[in-house]
């Protein structure tokens, strides 16, 4: 608040250019650090390692076609379980939205399965599909339905009654209410719950295969630590950091191109 | 129109169903008794895991490392909130920072928490608080961006000094959001916990319990923890709640 604060509308090409040099300072100098503490030699080379060789392993993992292997190894269980999961979800919660009955019926057993955190099913969901690709394609349904769900119905509820009754009045069929309706009126709600549901779906996977796994990210991360080999874990680390901010981008983008209508 | 149906008795239904089908499968065959328990022997596992103090002491070591976390990396994520809300080069230099870090999903630091720092209580606590942190910064923040002008120009009226209109003026508008950010990393610091004692077996915890009744194949114990789990987040987040309404009396209900 102080008086003297700049505009904050003016922005000169300078200023924007200093603003970007802000932004990326604190990397860049935790990064130097980093690299200057790794050469000082005061901690061995395999606990503090260099930057070059954390890039050069990166290349190696990429180019030997290791790193092709584990991406798509977690991708396709993260696809097959967003689907599912978040398929589920949306029909879960038009249906407990639309009905009375069906929203007496799942309403509080869902309230209550809801309250138990996804990473807590693991055990019990080990004990049940094995160690296989299964069990982490289910963690990440359950992971994804829940968010995708409880949206869902959220923006069902909300729709405004009047809507509902002219739907009634011309005598919509169901499907075509489902889709002149329903979808325009809720579609950024919903896909708020879809992006919270990856988000979800992608966390519960890395600990999932942390856990148990013979291939994706979260296995080459705990190789890399049985092995000791800090720079594969820190690959691990900035590449399932780099996929969670592609996807989470992604749907955001997603969310504005669908949703554009209203604001115009 | 179909006949008005008792909402209670079809709330119960569902469960009854899943309970009903639960006990048919592990009657099925000794194979299906291994994963499926009979309703029975986890209502047994329950008295015998309450008498014997094993579900009290694992809860009590899981909910202290929750809200030791919670203190740690709340107060850490408030303080840099508020130093980003008052500070415009601060919030442009740690944001992004913070931004970037916060795209790896927490528990996929383990590994190389585990290499820098064993697999102890430490290192734990260090993730959790992690969890704990980024919510209440990124809400603290938030929370300071969203002083009403016509607050801030009283207190430039009246000449405050920067201590001043920060504890009277942003502060106090600030703490709905405050709390809010402290109720989700209660939240995440509950989901973290359960999380890293799930992967750093070491020392007690309901997470080390439940992996432990997994390896031992033991359905029951390990659903035993699950609903315990279940339970404890949802008490936490209603007393937090309640506590929440109690300090912000003094403020008008929040949104949603």
């Amino acid at each position: 608040m102080p008086a003297d604060n700049p505009g904050r509308s003016r922005s000169s090409p300078l200023s924007a250019y200093r603003t970007t040099l802000l932004r990326i300072a604190p990397i860049v100098t935790i990064l130097i650090a980093w690299e200057l503490a790794a050469l000082s030699g005061l901690w061995p080379r395999q606990v503090l390692v260099p930057l070059e060789q954390v890039g050069a392993t990166l290349l190696a993992l990429a180019s030997s076609g290791e790193l092709e292997r584990h991406v798509s190894a977690s991708l396709y269980r993260l696809t097959c379980g967003f689907l599912t999961g978040s398929t589920i979800g949306v029909a879960t919660g038009v249906a407990m939205a639309l009905s009375r009955n069906v929203h007496r019926l799942l309403w509080p057993s869902f309230t209550c399965v809801r309250q138990v955190p996804v990473i807590a099913f693991i055990p019990l969901l080990i004990l049940f599909f094995d160690v296989e690709d299964s069990f982490k394609i289910v963690i990440v349904a359950i992971a994804s339905f829940f968010p995708s769900a409880l949206a869902t119905h959220d923006a069902v509820r909300d729709i405004p009654a009047s809507h509902r009754e002219v739907a009634r009045l011309y005598r919509l069929p169901l499907a075509s209410f489902l889709r002149r309706v329903i979808l325009p009126a809720t579609v950024p709600q919903v896909l708020t719950g879809l992006r919270l549901g990856l988000t979800r779906g992608w966390l519960s996977l890395v600990a999932a295969e942390l856990l148990a796994a013979d291939s994706g990210l979260g296995q080459m991360m705990e190789m890399g630590r049985q092995l000791f080999q800090i720079d594969v874990v820190l690959c691990g680390v900035i590449v399932t950091g780099l996929i969670g901010f592609l996807l989470d981008g992604s749907v955001v983008r997603l969310e504005r191109r669908l949703s554009r209508w209203r604001t115009a | 129109m179909t006949p008005r149906l008792k909402p209670a008795a079809l709330a119960l239904l569902f469960p009854a169903l899943v309970l009903g089908w639960w006990e048919w499968e592990s009657r099925q065959s000794a194979g299906h008794a291994y994963a499926f328990a009979p309703l029975e022997q986890i209502g047994r596992s329950f008295v015998d895991m309450l008498s014997d103090g094993t579900l009290l002491f694992q809860a009590g070591a899981s909910l202290q490392r929750a809200l030791t976390a919670l203190l740690i990396g709340g107060s850490i994520g408030i303080a840099i909130g508020v130093a980003t809300g008052l500070s415009r080069l601060l919030d442009r230099t740690a944001t992004p920072l913070i931004t970037t870090l916060r795209q790896v999903p927490i528990l996929g630091w383990l590994p190389l928490v585990a290499l820098w720092f064993g697999n102890g209580d430490g290192a734990k606590l260090l993730l959790v608080s992690l969890s704990a942190f980024y919510p209440t910064v990124l809400n603290t923040q938030k929370g300071m961006q969203a002083i009403e002008t016509r607050y801030a120009e009283v207190g430039r009226l009246y000449g405050f000094t920067r201590w001043q209109a920060l504890r009277l003026i942003a502060w106090p508008s600030a703490l709905p959001l405050i709390f809010t950010g402290i109720s989700q990393a209660l939240a995440f610091s509950w989901i973290a916990t359960i999380g890293v004692e799930l992967l750093f077996s070491a020392t007690a915890g309901l997470g080390t319990e439940m992996m432990a009744a997994q390896v031992a194949a033991r359905t029951d114990v390990v659903l035993v923890c699950v609903a315990c789990v279940g339970v404890m987040g949802f008490a936490l987040n209603q007393l937090f709640g309640l506590l929440r309404a109690r300090l912000l009396r003094w403020q008008p209900p929040i949104r949603n």
